[in-house]
């Protein structure tokens, strides 16, 4: 015991920065390695600056996709306007192509016929991406979360970085999650890291049980597919 | 500066006496930098030619970025009784770093079945037509790349390189939008090019002239002297009509509202632009705004005397008056519906295109009759 | 509703006379009679349904299906065609169809009332009874590859469902094979600027003009219905009204569902309580017209522009004076059975202070849109005359709300079968003989102003109310079990139109059927009508003049 201490504890300073320095630059453990501080490899200073940079790029200015589901958006449409002006945080410019978006605000309920689709518009914006869930019913479905055709939460279908509770969040709240989100992005706590909990399929691809045979005459064996258990969401 | 100024005032000069004598094409700030260089011949053409485009270039983009990202929203959002960005830096001027670097530095995507050359290019081909046209603007202060004698010809050419390149981002995109978006494009730019160059025209006859710097040269002579204040003789003045035409078939042009169709959010979702993030949205999105100040550069230059104004140096009169076009862009953004397509065309074809013949053809009557 | 029953004997033997002559008509198909509280029910066989709903159109004026409800008994299947009269609302009847359980096979209304198309629709894709002769029977609501029918008695919700995402769908490949086509299909939506929502319209287009239209909804279907059948009379059900047409017509939609069950379990509401109902609902009609015309500008114009943000700007004075009354800016449930759940907040002056504030800047701001929209050339080049809606074929479509009043169609529940204080009051029904975009952007303005009428009368009564007469709510029990089979249909007029609820009571505490009749809905219905042959533009703009939300409509 008292031998192995010293080496799960180590109380010298310089040794753990050693270790974890040697770990990124020989290739072991990459995880915190950007692309950048692979290409360069170890000069940290000006790379934790240009980190640092670009994270204050990323928080301090966001193009919003145009993106209205359900009462939510209504909210929304009045955080982007006269009152509340969202444009004073560099958030208020809604770009109608995903293409030109940062951040998708999820205002509404998702409905199954509803979710590939979202999916669909969430994969078609460049990294890096964020989303804020607006409502309840990104959390969980919220009022309608018993309906037999309510996806339980944004977070069946993407990832999603500030959750705002409401029915609807009133746009104080909305700005208050967007402020977190620039917040959490400029001091780079936000992970780049995409989580995707479920793919569209290909029809093809899935096992065979009741409900795909029932399907097979109906659907291409080249069509996306959302496969969504009732039973097992939240 | 202060030489280059001398140089113009005395091109001018000898143009405005020497009319119609035939010699090289003129390139005032491109000779001026080769002369405080010290180089002359063709290195100095070459150096100072590089030297003068590069200085040119800058001072537009950078007007452009100030534009785009920032000015463009405080402008909509006084029309609109908000205050647009203010956290980030002074008067939330720092956006301009935050959006342009946030943008660049976007993930790259490029869908499938695009058609490859042609969808890289298109960005490209939109914002240096623009840029090109900038070679023969008259900024004043001695300002001007080139001088040559069909600047007026030359400048409409490279602005209507635009089309092109807008035509070829839609079609490329491989998306139905896009693809509505391009075909718009090259009906608009068809139907109001015309009219536009045809009411330029009028200002060529009253002048007499295709050079940039003459046309300039000709509004600074006095039109009347009311009450000890001279009016010059602007064309925006002498032919208020042609000024008129003239800077709707430029919206149509640039197109901006009411004339956008181009883009149209709401209808085609981004128009031509649909497909295109990071770097080629920036070049796209950069292009849009060269040319607004390119549509305002051209106004200022024929209709509205150029660099001339008093007390400020004329290069600041010039940019004042790019900026207020753009302006008047962005004014016409918040309070004018847009056309329908049909109705544009038929605008177009059936109006703007009879009017500004008309106008030609009156010009040219009275040019003839008094001079 | 002490306020419209004047000889309530007399009444009673007109309605069961005009009953009894409508049967009459249609006598030969009537099997029997299973009448509604609101409306005499014919039985009729599943055969007879074109027969007998063309002849009571045809010789008693009952010329608006309002709504069709298709519900499963334990031993059958039920579908009743909910019909009315233009000129005369309260003039109404019940064609009720039973189908067995083993071949639930009705004939179709759509080729007698073109609206029957998508209510029919859906009463397939949620209850599962087929319609013969249907021109299009196919699932409305639910992905096409939805196992079941929802709200039938023996759906299995926990059942897994496949959803195909199709990418590039086109519904004409096969006509158009190899090179030929001449048309281009373009799916706009569900997610595009200009769906207000999402939208799905499946286009084809040639060149710039449309060709066919088919709108696709069901993309926010969030299963109201079996929400509520799911939820207690008293109280659980209150809160879901507000959510079905979410611009701030909370206050309108709940008093559908407030009627309804007033009616049903006979519950009086005091007349302060309907002053104060009225005024609320008349704000919220303010703030859903404001967006209205604010997302039609917008979807004319363009861009975020002057006109939408001065109509949100104005929507936030509205909600202001809406959060003091009920606590909350969109979703108010501030309904309740038999009254308010609420007085007005204190201090009562400064509250009818702050509504006289805003009624005075009203007509200020009314006449800036006038000035920016309504009064603009180019608007009125892009509306006029465009998306153009015969009276006759709204009617057919049970179209209702400023989109028939903007065909000239002069029908307002408010007046016509009135409830609360409405009919006390001075105001208009406003109707525009346009058909097209602009003469319905002017009845939403206009309608804004009778609103503010209506207002200005409510807070003068509610000022002078007697301190001890200010009753809010009656005596309701704390558990409403209405009589087992007790069934009712009651609209209201909503801010996009006709908006009724349908009841079937099982002597429980939860409705065995709750059926929403959204005007949007029946509205939406209308769009192909106005768009074919017209432009992209165009088809954007009449969608902007439907005002349709998505919510209302797939619910």
């Amino acid at each position: 015991m008292s031998d192995s201490a010293p080496d799960r504890f180590r109380s010298d300073p310089t040794q753990v920065e050693t270790d974890t320095r040697d770990a990124r630059i020989s290739g072991t453990d990459d995880r915190f390695n950007s692309k950048l501080r692979q290409a360069f490899g170890a000069s940290p200073f000006i790379l934790t600056k240009f980190d640092q940079f670009m994270n204050w790029v990323r928080g301090s200015s966001m193009f919003m996709l145009q993106f209205g589901i359900a009462c939510c958006s209504i909210e929304m449409m009045h955080t982007y306007a006269v009152k509340h002006d969202l444009d004073r945080f560099g958030a208020g410019v809604p770009r109608a192509s995903p293409r030109q978006a940062d951040v998708i605000i999820v205002p509404g309920t998702i409905v199954s016929k509803f979710a590939p689709r979202m999916k669909r518009v969430y994969d078609q914006m460049p990294e890096p991406k964020f989303v804020v869930g607006m409502g309840s019913c990104t959390i969980s479905g919220g009022p309608f979360q018993e309906g037999y055709n309510v996806v339980k939460g944004a977070e069946e279908v993407i990832p999603v970085d500030i959750h705002v509770p409401g029915c609807p969040p009133r746009p104080e709240a909305l700005i208050y999650g967007v402020a977190k989100l620039q917040e959490r992005i400029a001091t780079g706590e936000s992970s780049p890291v995409v989580v995707k909990p479920y793919e569209l399929e290909e029809f093809g691809d899935l096992d065979r049980d009741e409900v795909v045979d029932q399907l097979a005459e109906e659907i291409d064996e080249d069509d996306l597919v959302m496969r969504y258990n009732w039973a097992d969401s939240p | 500066m202060t030489g280059g100024d001398v140089v113009l005032q005395t091109t001018n000069a000898t143009n405005a006496t020497g009319a119609g004598v035939s010699r090289p094409p003129s390139a005032p700030l491109a000779d001026s930098i080769a002369g405080m260089l010290g180089l002359d011949g063709v290195v100095g053409a070459v150096v100072g030619g590089l030297i003068g485009a590069f200085l040119i270039a800058n001072v537009m983009l950078t007007t452009t970025a100030i534009a785009g990202p920032w000015a463009k929203r405080k402008i909509t959002a006084s029309f609109t009784d908000r205050i647009a960005v203010n956290r980030v830096g002074p008067f939330g001027l720092l956006i301009i770093v935050a959006d342009s670097v946030r943008l660049l530095s976007k993930e790259l995507i490029v869908p499938d079945g695009v058609d490859r050359p042609a969808w890289d290019l298109a960005p490209i081909v939109i914002t240096f037509s623009a840029l090109i046209g900038f070679a023969v603007i008259p900024f004043g202060s001695g300002l001007q790349l080139a001088d040559p004698e069909t600047g007026v010809v030359f400048v409409f050419a490279a602005a209507s390189i635009a089309s092109v390149g807008v035509v070829m981002a839609g079609y490329a995109s491989n998306n139905k939008y896009s693809l509505l978006g391009g075909l718009r494009a090259i009906a608009s730019n068809i139907a109001y090019e015309i009219p536009l160059i045809v009411t330029a025209a009028s200002v060529v006859i009253f002048a007499g002239t295709l050079q940039m710097s003459e046309i300039v040269a000709v509004q600074r002579q006095p039109l009347v002297t009311v009450a000890g204040v001279t009016i010059p003789q602007w064309f925006a003045i002498v032919n208020p009509f042609a000024f008129a035409l003239f800077t709707l078939a430029n919206l149509a042009e640039i197109g901006r509202n009411p004339f956008d169709l181009p883009e149209a959010p709401t209808e085609i979702v981004a128009g031509f632009q649909t497909e295109y993030s990071s770097v080629y949205f920036v070049l796209l999105y950069l292009g849009e705004f060269i040319h607004i100040f390119l549509g305002g550069a051209i106004a200022a230059t024929l209709f509205l005397g150029g660099p001339a104004g008093p007390v400020l140096p004329g290069f600041v009169w010039f940019y004042v008056k790019m900026w207020a076009f753009f302006l008047f862009t962005q004014w016409a953004r918040s309070a004018v519906p847009r056309l329908r397509i049909d109705q544009f065309l038929d605008a177009g074809w059936k109006g703007m295109l009879v009017l500004s013949f008309a106008n030609l053809a009156l010009t040219a009557i009275l040019v003839g009759v008094i001079v | 509703m002490s306020l419209e029953e004047p000889g309530p004997d007399a009444d009673a033997a007109a309605v069961a006379r005009a009953a009894d002559e409508m049967e009459a008509l249609v006598g030969e198909h009537v099997r029997s009679r299973d009448d509604h509280l609101n409306a005499p029910g014919y039985v009729v066989r599943p055969d007879a349904v074109q027969d007998v709903l063309g002849t009571l159109r045809e010789e008693a004026n009952l010329d608006h299906l309002s709504c069709v409800t298709a519900q499963e008994y334990e031993d059958r299947y039920e579908s009743i065609y909910h019909l009315k009269s233009y000129d005369d609302p309260t003039h109404e009847a019940s064609v009720v169809v039973p189908t067995p359980k083993d071949d639930p096979r009705s004939e179709s209304a759509a080729p007698v009332f073109r609206t029957a198309d998508w209510h029919e629709r859906e009463a397939y894709d949620l209850v599962g009874v087929e319609y013969e002769d249907h021109p299009d029977l196919r699932r409305i609501l639910l992905p096409e590859t939805w196992q079941g029918h929802p709200l039938s008695l023996d759906y299995d919700q926990e059942r897994p469902q496949i959803v195909p995402l199709r990418e590039h769908a086109n519904p004409l490949e096969d006509d158009q094979e190899g090179d030929e086509g001449e048309t281009m299909y373009l799916n706009i939506g569900p997610h595009h600027p200009a769906t207000h929502g999402v939208l799905h319209l499946k286009t084809t287009l040639d060149g710039e003009q449309v060709i066919d239209v088919d709108p696709d909804i069901g993309y926010l279907h969030r299963c109201e219905e079996q929400l509520c059948q799911k939820s207690t009379y008293r109280y659980q059900i209150m809160p879901y009204p507000d959510r079905w047409d979410y611009i701030s017509a909370g206050l309108l939609n709940e008093w559908a569902y407030a009627r309804a069950i007033e009616d049903m379990a006979d519950i009086e509401v005091p007349e302060y309580a309907q002053v104060i109902r009225t005024m609320g609902a008349e704000l919220c009609r303010i703030a859903a017209h404001m967006l209205a015309v604010g997302t039609f500008a917008l979807d004319v114009y363009g861009d975020f522009t002057a006109i939408f943000m001065y109509a949100v700007r104005d929507r936030e004075k509205v909600q202001n004076i809406l959060e003091d009354l009920t606590g909350q800016r969109l979703m108010f449930n501030y309904f309740r059975l038999g009254g308010v759940v609420w007085d007005l907040p204190d201090p009562r002056e400064e509250f009818f202070e702050s509504i006289r504030d805003f009624l005075d800047h009203l007509p200020g701001s009314l006449e800036e849109y006038h000035d920016l929209i309504s009064a603009n050339e180019i608007l009125q080049v892009r509306t006029v005359d465009t998306g153009v809606l015969p009276p006759e074929v709204a009617k057919s479509y049970g179209a209702t709300g400023p989109v028939a009043r903007g065909s000239g169609v002069d029908y307002d529940l408010r007046r016509d079968d009135p409830y609360g204080y409405y009919d006390e009051l001075d105001w208009d029904v406003v109707t525009e003989d346009g058909m097209d975009n602009y003469s319905r952007l002017l009845v939403r303005l206009r309608e804004v102003e009778e609103s503010a009428k209506i207002i200005e009368q409510c807070v003068d009564l509610l000022e002078d109310w007697p301190t001890d007469d200010r009753t809010i709510q009656s005596n309701v029990p704390r558990t409403i079990r209405p009589d087992d089979d007790t069934e009712v249909y009651r609209a209201v007029e909503a801010a996009k139109g006709e908006l009724g609820i349908y009841m079937r009571s099982d002597g429980t505490e939860q409705p065995a059927r709750f059926k929403i009749r959204s005007p949007c809905f029946s509205n939406l219905q209308t769009l192909p009508e106005m768009s074919n042959g017209e432009y992209i533009p165009d088809l954007v703009a009449s969608l902007g003049s439907l005002d349709i939300v998505l919510g209302e409509v797939d619910r």
